[in-house]
């Protein structure tokens, strides 16, 4: 490493490094097109819940394409967790999905595969590597997403195997996946996709080193490392330093009750942050708990969200970062429990627990809490007009947080997630359900100088009998406000049945009959500063008395 | 195509952000002309442009922004929205993703229908397209007062399902129209699954057309008071145009008007030059228009102007955010960046004696790649001073070497171009090395052979007139319907036979595209094309594929299972597909007007010999106008300037000039 930086610090020339930055993250953004343009199912190819990146031959991360911010620093210990499997061959490809080893939760199937100058010494130059959420990878649950215990419950566990040995297809490791799935047709088509993609960005890596040549690209790619690292720098530069605390938790864990608590000693210095989750809760016997690399995501996110807009994603940026994980907390989980639930829940807990912080050293810059939930509802059960068996999963958009740059937006995905709804009239013809209504949840944002943003409420009535999980957050706590603003309206879940309607906790699963309807209220963002005395009263009940007469009056 | 008549007066215009440009063709001879726009009545630049020169065409084809303006500056119609029971917020909710993931606070634009104008009838269809809930005459009687109330100058209704049965929505808008709105209905303009995507253009077309409307009228008013007095037809966002009325009705499909003709152009250029695989390449001064073209105009379904999604067919063109204009800066990690900020017409490079910043315009200037004493055939000084200066001021790092510093600013600019040209190939599944590049705008053929080399492309042309290849693209473009309608249809393996279905919603769709045309005054030479959007049962994702006359279950899944296995590598022939969208496209063609016939603008320059800086260093590079480039050609170095482009041939490379005038650029053998 020492011989590294000494190497690194001859800078590349300005051009050379911008260029070298647009030819690597360009092979990047090609892996994701291709995956996009090659995928069978809407998970990835309309929600677009993937990500794809570049590693040098040390495993440091060179390029991301901008998609999933929870993938941001878990690629680089699934490519950590595969070097394990060395020494490789051209056209060996790895996958996995151990939260324990590189993974972040079981439906994040990560391949890795490494790539080789052509040239008669086969080099190794670097990884490529690729993580698309599988609409079902078995376990108890259709969607892989249940409310569990331990995580070989939530689903098929997939340890670093090779999928392709030196260009040719391991049927077997192949065949013990589909066998494992709930729709094997579906993963069949995702995970040739991301072969395909994995192939092309291995072709177009090599046809780059080659062309600068290996030694000028190991060169230029610690140039880029440090080049992230001065841009992160300049951006902690200016920071106040200090120590600042905060704490926030989670509604509960899914299984028992209390709630689960998000402790973070953030020390500003000069030319790093210290993040230290000293004091959290043990981990639970639950799928509330995120591995290390799900809470390094969450520091990285808000890092990048502090950088300009331009800034290309290496993991130069991060190189100032360090941490305090006490090791079995819901922070730094350890085997054997259930983790799905820490990377799309206590993943955003971690990350207001940041803005958190960050927001004593920034009054006016960092704005109030985001819905705090990706509101992630699973379903399935076996279709009465075809007998096959289906699975579905969605995650609902809330209320964005106002801050000094204006109000929040309204009904939309905040901080790690991204991934876009489904069509009503693509659900209804292709899953036993139908959208009964989805509105925006008005009144729901927090009231401020500058307002939160408002959570939305989706109403679905099942055509027929299944098996629905919801997992949500902020159904209790609900999204603070900053600097006075009044907080969001927490999230509520409800069931509705013959007529009658029964509230829901907010993670749960249940059994739905034929013209059930499921109805699911997103939490409103926090507000912002104080509001000026003439506000307006609560106008917005109505929406909400609303909603609940259209799903009660169900078709049955 | 039809060989224009002889002594027929025809007239493309193609209204820009700051030029108009006129193309006239009386029959024997091509005439080109630019004139300044004027943005806030663009009628005035196209009427004084024809009475300036005394032309009466009989037929005129135009390309407008007047569409694309009033959604990007939110001055269209105050407009309403009736959707069905749960869904009046489907035009805010919209996919629920933000466009920036690292945006500290993400924005939304406002929607073009707010809060207080949004209602909601209670009615439902079911996917199956049985109505569930009845529509209610009441409701909506009650629904059209609010909406009256609510004073809104046009009225667009959407309902879930619509596309599978329109008869609610039939209803609204016929009780709509009688009370005299204006209104424009889902199912009549985009028959479609996907509801917000289907609402948001069926808000956008009732937000734009009045506008359109206002601006056609006065158009075709000033035309006939100059004597013209002959058809006007407007360039839509497909690629081919259509009648001013069926415009301002339907004025969304005109949204990318203007980038529409110069891909119809590009794609005529290289058809002509023996080339019928193009990435079209208009690189102006803010951004650069690139579209990759296998022989046809290439549809793409995920256009979105100002953050507002737009689903009417429409050519796949996408626009990067690189120009002349474009601004170079050091960014505080130390690298050098080229965009996305740009100067812009005002103040503009620094060069063009307004601004400071150093642009890639002025970069080239530093390298004497652009000849400032040619600029615009002479009309237009530029400042090689101010050039060299502004470059200088981010010299620092390259040693205050400004010469090094402009050369780093071109190879920047031309990386990320390659980036973006290389992506749009790959998200189409081609490789860029297979096309030709048609280089065009007044920047496109400086940088063209760069990025060939970069992209491994082997041939480069320039059009015969870079700068209106737009409005040549216009008047050559066919007239075209199209027409379309979303379905449910299931095809599982067992049926082979005649899906009668099928067959009768082509034939409807077919009946109507013909009466549109006939509308026109075209009844004869109308070609139909036949295109279903199909996919595996259970699949959310469709390919478009084209089909022939016949209809039987086993020649559409054999049509389906080639397009799908030329995708994905791989088809099921076990498997059910099924029907989403059939869509006729009805052409009609448009005018072939021989190229070769332009009256050159006589450039009187010189050749001479001048030290450009071409890829390493500088060379002696022979300059001279591009008119002068006799039929044998010229091996770079050397640069040949016209009135509106400037083309650089790189050392090995040779540009040869073929039959219509269009230059061929490949490397020497």
């Amino acid at each position: 490493m020492a011989r590294t930086r000494r190497r690194a610090s001859e800078s590349l020339d300005p051009a050379r490094l911008s260029i070298i930055d647009s030819l690597v993250s360009a092979v990047a953004e090609e892996m994701g097109a291709s995956l996009r343009h090659t995928a069978l199912s809407p998970n990835i190819k309309e929600r677009r819940d993937y990500s794809c990146a570049v590693f040098d031959a040390e495993g440091n991360l060179l390029a991301q394409a901008a998609h999933i911010p929870v993938h941001l620093g878990a690629i680089p210990e699934s490519v950590r967790a595969v070097t394990e499997l060395a020494p490789f061959r051209p056209g060996d490809l790895a996958i996995l999905n151990d939260p324990f080893l590189g993974g972040t939760h079981l439906p994040d199937v990560t391949m890795v595969s490494p790539v080789f100058g052509s040239s008669r010494r086969r080099t190794l130059i670097g990884f490529v590597a690729s993580r698309a959420h599988q609409a079902d990878i078995g376990g108890m649950a259709p969607g892989s997403m249940p409310v569990a215990r331990e995580l070989i419950q939530e689903g098929l566990i997939i340890p670093p195997v090779r999928l392709y040995r030196a260009g040719e297809l391991v049927p077997e490791t192949l065949a013990l996946i589909l066998r494992n799935v709930r729709t094997p047709d579906e993963r069949r088509g995702d995970l040739t996709a991301q072969v395909a993609a994995h192939r092309l960005g291995e072709r177009r890596l090599a046809a780059l080193a080659e062309r600068t040549g290996l030694q000028a690209f190991q060169r230029a790619s610690h140039a880029l490392l440090n080049y992230g690292e001065r841009l992160a720098r300049e951006v902690l530069r200016d920071l106040p330093p200090g120590e600042y605390a905060f704490h926030d938790h989670l509604d509960s864990d899914g299984v028992r009750e209390g709630t689960v608590s998000i402790m973070l000693r953030l020390t500003i210095e000069p030319d790093g942050w210290h993040l230290d989750f000293s004091g959290s809760a043990k981990q639970r016997a639950a799928s509330i708990n995120a591995v290390a690399a799900v809470t390094r995501s969450a520091a990285y996110y808000v890092l990048r969200c502090l950088l300009p807009s331009e800034t290309p994603t290496n993991s130069g940026l991060f190189r100032r970062i360090r941490f305090t994980l006490p090791e079995g907390s819901v922070v730094n989980a350890q085997p054997p429990v259930a983790v799905a639930a820490g990377n799309v829940e206590t993943s955003q807990r971690i990350v207001d627990v940041i803005w958190g912080a960050l927001a004593q050293a920034l009054p006016t810059r960092i704005p109030a809490a985001s819905s705090g939930t990706m509101n992630n509802l699973a379903a399935g059960g076996i279709d009465p007009s075809t007998g096959h068996s289906w699975a579905y999963y969605e995650t609902i958009g809330g209320g964005h947080g106002g801050g000094p740059g204006g109000p929040g937006i309204t009904a939309t995905q905040s901080h790690m997630t991204n991934t876009l709804n489904t069509p009503a009239e693509e659900l209804e013809l292709s899953y036993p359900m139908r959208v009964r209504s989805n509105r925006v949840r008005r009144g729901s944002g927090g009231r401020g100088m500058q307002r939160g943003g408002d959570g939305l409420v989706r109403c679905t009535e099942f055509l027929a009998p299944a098996t629905v999980t919801i997992i949500s957050e902020r159904r209790a706590a609900a999204p603070w406000g900053l600097a006075g603003g009044a907080p969001g309206k927490p999230g509520q879940n409800w069931h509705a049945h013959a007529g009658r309607r029964r509230l829901l906790p907010g993670k749960c699963v249940v059994s739905v009959e034929e013209g059930d309807v499921i109805c699911v209220a997103t939490p409103g963002g926090g507000g912002w500063g104080t509001l000026a005395p003439r506000a307006r009263g609560a106008a917005s009940t109505l929406n909400e008395a609303e909603e609940h007469r259209d799903a009660r009056s169900t078709g049955t | 195509m039809v060989a224009a008549r002889r002594g027929r007066q025809l007239l493309g215009v193609d209204v820009g952000g700051t030029f108009t440009d006129f193309l006239f063709w009386d029959g024997r001879q091509l005439r080109v002309e630019k004139r300044p726009s004027t943005p806030r009545n663009p009628e005035e630049a196209v009427l004084s442009g024809i009475r300036e020169t005394g032309w009466q065409p009989e037929e005129v084809v135009h390309g407008s922004t007047v569409a694309t303006n009033a959604l990007l500056t939110r001055r269209g119609a105050r407009t309403a929205l009736v959707t069905t029971k749960g869904f009046r917020d489907t035009l805010i909710i919209g996919r629920q993703e933000r466009p920036d993931i690292y945006a500290l606070q993400p924005t939304k634009p406002p929607p073009l229908v707010p809060d207080g104008r949004r209602f909601e009838v209670y009615e439902r269809v079911a996917g199956n397209g049985s109505v569930i809930v009845p529509l209610d005459e009441a409701d909506v009687s009650a629904v059209l007062d609010r909406v009256e109330r609510s004073r809104a100058e046009a009225l667009a209704v959407c309902l879930l399902f619509s596309f599978l049965d329109p008869t609610h929505e039939r209803r609204i808008a016929a009780e709509a129209r009688r009370r005299g709105m204006t209104v424009t209905v889902s199912h009549e303009l985009l028959p479609e699954h996907r509801e917000y995507e289907r609402t948001s253009t069926t808000v956008a077309n009732a937000y734009v057309s009045p506008v359109m409307g206002r601006y056609l009228g006065r158009l075709a008013e000033g035309l006939r008071a100059e004597g013209g007095g002959g058809r006007l037809r407007i360039m839509q966002s497909n690629g081919g145009s259509i009648g001013a009325e069926q415009a301002s009705k339907e004025a969304v499909r005109t949204v990318l008007s203007g980038p529409a003709g110069g891909v119809a152009g590009a794609l005529r250029v290289g058809r002509a030059a023996g080339h019928p695989t193009v990435i079209a390449f208009d690189m102006g001064g803010t951004s650069t228009d690139v579209s990759f073209c296998r022989g046809e105009i290439g549809e793409r379904a995920d256009l979105t102007i100002g953050g507002i999604p737009i689903r009417t067919p429409t050519v796949d063109v996408h626009s990067v955010g690189a120009g002349g204009g474009s601004i170079a800066w050091i960014d505080e990690g130390g690298a050098l960046r080229v965009g996305p900020q740009s100067a812009g017409a005002v103040p503009g490079p620094a060069a063009y004696g307004n601004g400071t910043t150093p642009t890639v315009t002025d970069a080239h200037i530093v390298l004497s790649r652009l000849p400032v004493d040619r600029f615009l055939g002479g009309a237009m000084a530029l400042h090689s001073d101010r050039a060299e200066r502004a470059i200088a001021s981010i010299a620092a790092p390259f040693g205050s070497d400004t010469r090094r510093t402009a050369q780093a600013v071109i190879s920047v600019v031309n990386a990320n171009m390659a980036r973006a040209l290389r992506l749009i190939s790959v998200e189409r599944g081609q490789d860029p090395a297979e096309a030709a590049l048609v280089a065009f705008g007044g920047a496109g053929p400086l940088h063209a052979c760069d990025l060939a080399e970069e992209l491994g492309i082997g041939t480069v042309i320039v059009p015969q007139a870079p700068g209106v290849l737009s409005a040549m693209g216009m008047l050559q473009a066919d007239v075209v319907k199209d027409v379309e309608q979303g379905l449910v249809l299931y095809l599982d393996p067992a049926v082979t036979g005649a899906v009668s279905e099928l067959t009768q919603t082509f034939e409807r769709l077919e009946q109507q595209a013909r009466e549109a045309l006939a509308l026109e005054g075209y009844r004869s030479r109308v070609r139909i094309e036949r295109w279903a959007d199909l996919r595996y049962a259970g699949q959310s994702h469709e390919l478009r594929v084209r089909l022939g006359r016949g209809l039987a279950g086993s020649t559409i899944r054999r049509a389906f299972a080639l397009a799908h296995e030329e995708r994905f590598g791989h088809s099921d022939a076990e498997r059910a597909i099924e029907v989403v969208v059939a869509r006729i496209k009805a052409r009609a063609p448009g005018f072939r007007v021989p190229l070769g016939t332009t009256a050159q603008a006589t450039d009187t320059a010189a050749a001479e010999q001048r030290a450009v800086v071409v890829w390493d260093r500088p060379r002696r590079t022979r300059v001279l106008p591009r008119a002068a480039v006799g039929r044998r050609g010229i091996r770079g170095p050397a640069v040949l300037t016209q009135m509106d482009t400037t083309v650089l041939v790189p050392p090995g490379w040779q540009a040869t000039p073929q039959r219509e005038g269009h230059l061929i650029l490949g490397r020497r053998t």
